[in-house]
């Protein structure tokens, strides 16, 4: 019977322990449930973290605001950017009639899976990472909007810009993936509005080494342009061959595929003057960006927010303003987000269109100046103290 | 004879536990949970009261089996309109199937599979094909998903064949990495993008509406829970009496000495060829049901990583032991999701707690008993 004892005396010390863990402060105002999902583990963590954090810092800062109507709690989970445990995290969102929107997902293979998801459940949800198109494009469902931009705006930048500096002829080059195809596909669109002519379109595959005879066909139509869709590693390939073909006198213009470090250490010198376009800005270039990182800086996070962490920040002041005038409730506040047009906050002035696509998002322009990539505005070339090949 | 009491108490004290633990949702309520629980498993170990339990489920396992059903069952039926509780209790169930099917392929016949979530996706992949494509009634579907996984596991069999131990693995690990770029690179399958499924269909009856009951409103899934159970059971009842036949006993006999076995005159290939592609049908059957009910499939969802998972479960549960299986699913799948709570530090604990589990315990959590050849029978 001495081990008994022992089990009393160590259920009496649990027991306590359950009772301290468990007491309840009094809440003045109402409580509502907000939603944020994101990857929280796994390669693409440090993003997920640091739009938690973001979302977060949204809500803490309305629940320090005196003339808040309702006090609000944000349950976060963790989508691991694994579609299959994304839908499950979602359902669990989605089912809990107290969550009454949700600022949900990094990746765009978790987004576009979830949002049938959402629809079936009804919980209008702002996408605050994904850059898919098709997760807003490919259905209609009013429950789903997005202040991010996607690979359409990247591209329509992309075009205006260029053909703004006086460039007419452009070959293409992309990688057969969907991303490549994607690139593909909405550079041509935006292309043919803007008014630049596309001369030749070459798919290459996305392990490709060598690109003699693409880049050789090209040489013999002599654009002015060489548009590139696709990821780092080849687009180093291309640049480099580029070179040794000599054709020297034609911009490298890529995607957000090639805003990446190991593009400009891969190449040294002949990197300079590549262009390429990212979704969003640096932080700080926000509209609202000083704003948002000395709050996000006065609560200590341990992680930095991240490239994507204001559009977090975005989305669920978005969500917590909308509950504000039209209260807890999704189907009020569904609609009133499908109104949403020109509103302003921290990454600029948000507009949803029919499909709840963001259509005035942030969209930046890089040039390669020096090892750097560059926002273009404050570049060289944009100045006019240095030209890109061609350039009027 | 052992009485049923220990057994039945036990699950009914499990049973419950589980149904509190999916029902709280505060952080600290849920972390002491996971603590008295463990401790709970723990204390009665010390006490010597597992021992019954063991005996009872070893000696009255029929009796014991419909008690199973039941309770599965009863947290069914507490949680009918709680659609992510179903959804989860779905996929302990689906993933309770394929690690059946692995365990005959590794626990039975010694052959060893790294690429379960392949043919996990291989059946998910029929599902979406056929579903969108075809008017097959869902239920052959099922069948088919099986059948294609055991057909694209053919592929393997001469490299699975000529191989031994850590060859054997890497063969089944680059098959995974195989598929998942075949599937990357499938524009007819979606490509990385995936494809949608099409929820499952049944004499007209659609799995996806709610079903209400004179005024009682039955979420959604619990129709797929259902279909789930009734495989599992299924494949439990399979796996169970397979390992009592006297093909078990080849497929032991295999395991532990192949050179052996081949003495005694058992037909090696044979035997190791039905236990990879009988393996590979529950997987498939299990991912085609899944791919229904997630309602996508993406190459993303079935890479190494997942197959690592299922492996884990039967290392857990103690490879070759069903009820082993059945115990670590409930543990592998409800935990982590318990444990969101602790967001991004859940798979710290999580993995944690699995290592503590191989240290301490490294034939896994219910070891497989010594073979009973007679019900009751003592050596």
């Amino acid at each position: 019977m001495k081990k008994f004892g022992i089990l009393v005396a160590v259920a009496v010390g649990a027991s306590l322990l359950a009772l301290a863990a468990s007491h309840n402060p009094a809440d003045a105002k109402d409580k509502v449930k907000v939603g944020f999902i994101g990857s929280l583990t796994g390669g693409t963590s440090a993003n997920g973290i640091g739009g938690r954090n973001s979302a977060d810092l949204a809500v803490r800062l309305r629940n320090a605001d005196p003339k808040a109507k309702y006090e609000y709690e944000m349950v976060s989970l963790d989508d691991e950017c694994k579609p299959n445990i994304g839908v499950q995290v979602a359902t669990k969102l989605a089912a809990d009639k107290d969550i009454i929107a949700a600022a949900t997902h990094y990746c765009s293979a978790v987004a576009i899976a979830t949002v049938d998801t959402y629809h079936k459940f009804e919980l209008p949800i702002i996408v605050w990472g994904a850059v898919l198109p098709d997760i807003t494009y490919r259905n209609k469902y009013p429950e789903v909007h997005r202040v991010n931009g996607t690979m359409i705006n990247q591209n329509q930048l992309n075009a205006t810009l260029l053909t703004k500096l006086g460039y007419k002829t452009f070959a293409v080059i992309h990688d057969t993936t969907d991303y490549g195809k994607g690139h593909n596909k909405y550079f041509s669109e935006a292309l043919e509005k803007a008014g630049g002519k596309i001369i030749g379109t070459f798919g290459v595959t996305s392990d490709q080494q060598d690109f003699t005879a693409e880049l050789t066909q090209i040489k013999s139509l002599n654009p002015q342009v060489i548009y590139f869709g696709g990821l780092t590693p080849i687009g180093v390939r291309i640049r480099a061959q580029m070179d040794r073909l000599g054709l020297n006198n034609v911009v490298f213009d890529g995607t957000s595929g090639i805003k990446s470090d190991a593009f400009i250490e891969g190449l040294g010198k002949f990197a300079e003057g590549s262009l390429s376009f990212l979704e969003g800005a640096p932080t700080e270039r926000l509209p609202g960006g000083k704003f948002f990182l000395e709050k996000y800086n006065a609560q200590n996070y341990p992680n930095p927010p991240e490239a994507y962490g204001a559009f977090g920040f975005a989305a669920m002041n978005l969500i917590l303003d909308t509950i504000e005038s039209q209260g807890p409730d999704r189907k009020k506040v569904r609609d009133a987000l499908n109104k949403v047009r020109k509103i302003d906050s921290i990454v600029g002035e948000i507009t949803f269109d029919d499909h709840g696509q963001n259509t005035v998002p942030i969209i930046t322009a890089y040039v390669a100046q020096d090892g750097k990539w560059v926002v273009w505005e404050d570049s060289e070339y944009a100045s006019g103290k240095r030209k890109l090949p061609g350039q009027k | 004879m052992e009485s049923i009491l220990p057994g039945a108490v036990a699950l009914a004290l499990a049973t419950a536990y589980l149904i509190v633990l999916l029902r709280v949702e505060n952080q600290n309520t849920i972390l002491a949970l996971l603590g008295v629980g463990i401790a709970a498993v723990l204390v009665a170990n010390w006490l010597g009261w597992l021992a019954p339990v063991g005996r009872s489920f070893g000696e009255r396992e029929d009796v014991l089996g419909l008690l199973a059903i039941v309770a599965a069952i009863v947290v069914a039926s507490y949680f009918h309109e709680d659609h992510f509780v179903l959804l989860l209790l779905c996929t302990v169930l689906l993933y309770t199937v394929a690690t059946l099917g692995l365990n005959v392929q590794f626990g039975y016949a010694g052959v060893l599979n790294f690429a379960g979530a392949s043919f996990f996706g291989i059946g998910a992949y029929t599902a979406a094909v056929l579903n969108q494509h075809t008017a097959i009634p869902h239920l052959i579907v099922l069948l088919i998903g099986g059948l294609m996984a055991a057909l694209i596991g053919c592929l393997l069999l001469l490299p699975v064949l000529r191989t031994r131990g850590h060859y054997a693995a890497v063969v089944t690990i680059a098959f995974a990495l195989l598929l998942k770029t075949f599937l990357e690179v499938n524009d007819v399958l979606g490509g990385p993008q995936g494809l949608q499924v099409r929820s499952m269909n049944v004499l007209g009856w659609s799995f996806n509406n709610n079903i209400e009951i004179g005024g009682l409103r039955l979420s959604f899934y619990t129709s797929y829970f259902a279909t789930s159970l009734l495989i599992l059971i299924g494949a439990f009842v399979l796996v169970r009496r397979l390992e009592r036949s006297w093909i078990g006993l080849n497929l032991d006999a295999l395991r532990l000495d192949e050179t052996a076995a081949g003495c005694f005159g058992l037909n090696i290939v044979r035997w190791k060829v039905t236990a990879f592609l009988l393996g590979n049908f529950l997987i498939g059957i299990a991912g085609t049901l899944q791919g229904m009910v997630v309602g996508f499939v993406q190459p993303n969802n079935y890479t190494f990583a997942d197959s690592l998972i299922f492996v884990s479960i039967l290392l857990l549960g103690g490879i070759g032991n069903p009820w082993g299986v059945a115990v670590a699913t409930v543990i592998v799948v409800i935990v982590p999701e318990k444990l969101q709570v602790i967001q991004e530090y859940r798979f710290l604990l999580y993995a944690a707690l699995v290592m503590m589990v191989l240290l301490f315990r490294p034939e896994g959590l219910l070891p497989r008993p010594v073979r009973s050849y007679f019900p009751g029978w003592r050596p």
